[in-house]
């Protein structure tokens, strides 16, 4: 059982908000706009703070129909949508954001119920538009993220709608409750549900490296890593990390490269060497398409539009899950 | 006769002293070595040969083929393989546009008016590489006293053969069996065999599949010798009768012109595993036949049970001494059209297919049999019932494997001729060939008339494929005559009179298109249609693909006319190559050999990865073509 008298310390920094418990500690940057560390049992999670994730590396029936000329703007979005506004609640009530000098009136023991850090992006469009990312931290350590995306009239299709979480060294694999191998909307029902195991972080082979990965509707999903880049920190045991579903499964993919870094290479062996971990949860996934890759769109059903608001949540397990 | 470079520019000159095209059977001297399947009638060239390259028909070594010629200059390649994987000539991939798109101005020859022939197009062809292979054998003893025939099971795409220094033949058609008698020509002791072999001819006109352009003997060479009496081929029609239960066997055998001088005998038997249904004994004839064999519960051959009985017909000297046996698989079955349905054995036939290319990273497309037997094991494995062989007849063991295993296939002619109709996406048919030229009639219905014969007594084969993607005129209507006055028991198709279609009454049983959206099928089968539905390529896996393919299954609920088709397609081709700056390695495209104008990485469109590792994709064909693997 959770220690149910066990509180949350509350460090009201000059520059972040850090959040600690028994086996966890939070920082949050007001100065990178979103959660710098996610630290558990010692081990840090989190290499650059998460952000929104609007683009997914070109596939071929994208290229074929002209969706990514259609939807560049969100490339540059993925990659450069500032934080642009930030938000902290104590117990359910938003209080005056904490920094200098606001912060004078904390002390080095201050406590809470829950904390929520909510994190406001405006994104680099045109019309642009904003999306939310909330993080609700209890005294267990887990971390409810509710994101909203806000629809805005004339904006292109989204290519994905996500939150990519970026992990300082690669993964030794990762396990998840789902459906079987890599499944998209318009291309689920031969998903076997189940529990799998993947190791390593295998990137599909596609002759142009391309979207790849996608694990749709999936209850939890555990990633395990060995090492660190803590260099007081020899120790080689695997440790882990649990993404559960909120209400209803999410999306995911674990690879160790971003949209952008995929997209960029014409053959796998151009990507770069394997270092990192990207996480992404994604609350909603265009279609792959396959009428043909010369121009025939994804099924209309399988789009995403852009004028239509989205919301999505998952959970980070606590230290006691 | 004496090779000339000219036929190299002449549509009208396909063949050259080939011998007839004929049934792909095996014969063998014993029962034991028919159960062996090892005839030692039979003497394999494959293995190493000596190779010289040239980059054009005017640099290459002209009367190499002379025993007494200086062959010093001759390195090795090995054969069956391309030239191009042999390190001699660069690879290329191109789609549409032909290979020659940029560097040379083109046009087929007789077409918008042309009444020269374009004389030189090709003997005179600054890309037209040449490859002079030579082969040195003795004959085996087994094959001494007889009349010896050499078989090229593939050469790419335009072949001379000398023997010892006599000119013997000329074939092009890449894909199909070239055969010649090299009787005449044998000698005892060493024997020099020599082979010319051109990357370009007309036949690159009617051979622009969007594949790599590869040029070599990529397939198996042997000769074979015939025993004085012999079975040049045979045909089997095992049909069914109304009532399906009633088998119907009919065979014609065609022997040597003098077969019934020889006071030899035929004797035929069919049997199933268990009982004899016929077992016969004729003077041998030139042409043998046995009519209406009835055979009663006979047991129908399809895809889940996939029953074939044994057909053996041994031919037996005035002494009654065996002089070869010839075995055949025969399956019964029913291939028809009921009330505008493609109906097998009476019930509505639903094609969970796929497209396949012939195709090894490694090797490119000679392929090995180990590979063959692979991709059936994912056929099976993924509920995959029907294989089109786009767009060339495919390796002969193909086919047996598909009558064992109970694949249905769509047997194609080799026939492309993609650039000369579409430009740019847009119809425009001005230089298009064959359409109705007579010029290129011939080599056209050449082509089908070597995939039929050649494959006609395979149950597995249900339709004949007129080719892919080269519009329609007089000279795919006449290939398409061509099958159905030889063949009554099957159907053909044909996507490309879709293209055309003041030509439909003539062409094509079937209404096949290729990558039309659900919702136009749909417009077509609410229409009155007057044709079965086939998609003869859908789903094009090209990349991270294959999305939404219920919308083109459910069409099988709700249309009887609809009948399912052929993914696009089963594997990707992309070569694997040491990489030139890790040396791991990798699999290379389009584009990756400085090869110009590229189509790049549209070959990679397969249900598996060109190392034939799975892509992600698969498991959904499995779901749905299991859905309806009925």
């Amino acid at each position: 059982m959770a220690n149910t008298t066990a509180k949350l310390h509350v460090v009201y920094g000059d520059g972040t908000l850090g959040l600690h418990g028994e086996g966890f500690q939070y920082i949050f940057s007001y100065e990178r706009g979103g959660l710098e560390s996610l630290k558990r049992d010692g081990k840090e999670w989190l290499y650059r703070v998460p952000k929104p994730t609007f683009w997914r590396a070109t596939t071929d029936n994208d290229r074929g129909n002209r969706f990514s000329e259609k939807s560049a703007m969100w490339l540059g979005a993925d990659l450069f949508s500032p934080c642009t506004d930030i938000e902290v609640a104590v117990n359910g009530q938003v209080i005056t954001l904490p920094i200098a000098p606001e912060n004078n009136r904390y002390s080095d023991h201050e406590t809470a119920d829950k904390v929520t850090i909510r994190f406001t992006y405006t994104t680099t469009t045109v019309p642009a538009t904003t999306m939310t990312v909330s993080y609700t931290v209890d005294a267990t350590g887990e971390i409810r993220v509710q994101a909203h995306f806000n629809g805005q009239a004339g904006l292109p299709e989204l290519p994905a709608l996500g939150i990519r979480f970026s992990m300082p060294t690669a993964a030794q694999g990762f396990t998840y409750r789902g459906l079987s191998g890599e499944t998209y909307p318009d291309r689920m029902a031969g998903g076997q549900p189940g529990d799998y195991q993947v190791t390593g972080l295998p990137v599909t082979p596609y002759m142009v490296p391309q979207e790849c990965g996608m694990h749709m509707a999936t209850e939890r999903a555990t990633v395990t890593r060995a090492i660190t880049l803590n260099n007081a920190d020899p120790d080689t045991e695997p440790f882990s990390l649990t993404f559960k579903q909120a209400g209803t499964p999410f999306n995911f993919s674990c690879l160790p490269y971003t949209a952008e870094e995929l997209e960029n290479a014409t053959h796998i062996e151009e990507l770069p060497l394997l270092r990192r971990t990207v996480f992404t949860v994604f609350g909603a996934v265009r279609g792959v398409g396959g009428i043909d890759s010369w121009g025939a769109d994804v099924e209309a059903k399988y789009h995403l539009p852009a004028d239509r608001d989205y919301d999505f949540e998952f959970v980070i397990a606590g230290t006691q899950d | 006769m004496q090779a000339d470079l000219k036929w190299l520019d002449d549509p009208q000159t396909y063949r050259v002293n080939q011998l007839p095209a004929h049934s792909d059977h095996h014969y063998y001297r014993t029962v034991a070595e028919m159960q062996a399947q090892q005839s030692s009638f039979v003497q394999s060239l494959d293995g190493t040969w000596q190779f010289a390259f040239a980059p054009t028909p005017q640099e290459r070594p002209v009367g190499f083929e002379q025993p007494d010629a200086d062959h010093q200059n001759f390195g090795d390649i090995q054969v069956p393989g391309h030239i191009e994987l042999a390190g001699y000539g660069q690879l290329h991939y191109t789609n549409t546009l032909y290979p020659w798109e940029g560097k040379l101005y083109r046009r087929p020859a007789y077409t918008l008016g042309d009444t020269t022939g374009m004389p030189g197009m090709f003997s005179a062809g600054p890309d037209n590489t040449v490859g002079a292979y030579l082969k040195t054998f003795t004959l085996s003893p087994k094959l001494r006293d007889h009349r010896v025939v050499i078989q090229f099971d593939g050469v790419e795409e335009a072949m001379y053969l000398w023997l010892n220094g006599h000119f013997v033949g000329y074939a092009e058609d890449s894909f199909s069996q070239s055969e010649f008698d090299l009787t005449p020509y044998l000698q005892t002791g060493e024997n020099l065999l020599a082979v010319e072999v051109f990357k370009r001819s007309t036949a690159a006109f009617l051979e622009d599949q969007d594949f790599f352009r590869f040029s070599g003997i990529f397939r198996s060479v042997r000769l074979v010798a015939q025993p004085t009496v012999h079975v040049n081929d045979l045909t089997i029609r095992a049909n069914v009768l109304d009532d399906l239960t009633t088998g119907d066997f009919n065979l014609t055998l065609a022997l040597n012109d003098d077969a019934g001088q020889s006071g030899a005998q035929i004797k035929t038997i069919l049997h199933a595993a268990d009982r004899v249904l016929l077992n016969q004994t004729v003077p041998a004839q030139a042409e043998v036949t046995i009519q209406h064999v009835p055979v009663p519960n006979v047991h129908l051959w399809d895809h889940h049970d996939p029953y074939l009985y044994q057909l053996q017909v041994e031919v037996l000297d005035a002494e009654g001494h065996l002089l070869e046996v010839v075995p055949y698989d025969v399956g019964f079955r029913r291939i028809e059209l009921k009330d505008k349905v493609m109906c097998l054995n009476g019930h509505r036939l639903i094609l969970n297919g796929v497209n396949r290319h012939e195709w090894d990273a490694k090797r490119g497309r000679s392929v090995t049999v180990a590979d063959m037997q692979y991709d059936l094991q994912v056929f099976k494995q993924h509920h995959i019932n029907a294989v089109r062989t786009c767009h060339y007849p495919d390796q002969i063991d193909w086919y047996y494997l598909c009558d064992r295993n109970g694949i249905y296939m769509m047997a194609e002619n080799n026939l492309e001729t993609h650039g000369t109709w579409q430009k740019m996406g847009a119809v425009e048919p001005s230089d298009n060939v064959p359409g109705s030229l007579p010029q290129w009639r011939g080599a056209v219905v050449d082509r089908a008339r070597s995939n039929y014969q050649a494959f006609k007594n395979h149950p597995a084969v249900l339709f004949w494929s007129l080719g892919n993607e080269s519009y329609a005129g007089d000279d795919i209507a006449a290939m398409d005559r061509y099958y159905h006055e030889h063949d009554e028991t099957r159907l053909t198709h044909y996507e490309g009179v879709c293209r055309n279609r003041a030509y439909e009454d003539q062409i094509s049983d079937m209404e096949s298109m290729m990558y039309d959206p659900p919702k136009v099928i749909r417009e077509y089968l609410d229409n009155d249609p007057q044709k079965p539905f086939v998609n003869c390529e859908y789903m094009h896996d090209m990349g991270n693909s294959l999305g939404g393919m219920n919308s083109y299954t459910d069409l099988i609920d709700q249309y009887p006319m609809y009948q399912g088709g052929f993914i696009w397609d089963y594997i990707d081709q992309a070569l694997l190559i040491n990489d030139e700056v890790t040396g791991q390695p990798v699999l290379r495209y389009g584009g990756d050999f400085d090869d110009r104008h590229s189509d790049y990485e549209f070959s990679g469109d397969g249900l598996l990865f060109a190392d034939r590792t799975p892509k992600p994709a698969l498991q959904e064909v499995s779901y749905y073509y299991g859905k309806y693997d009925r």
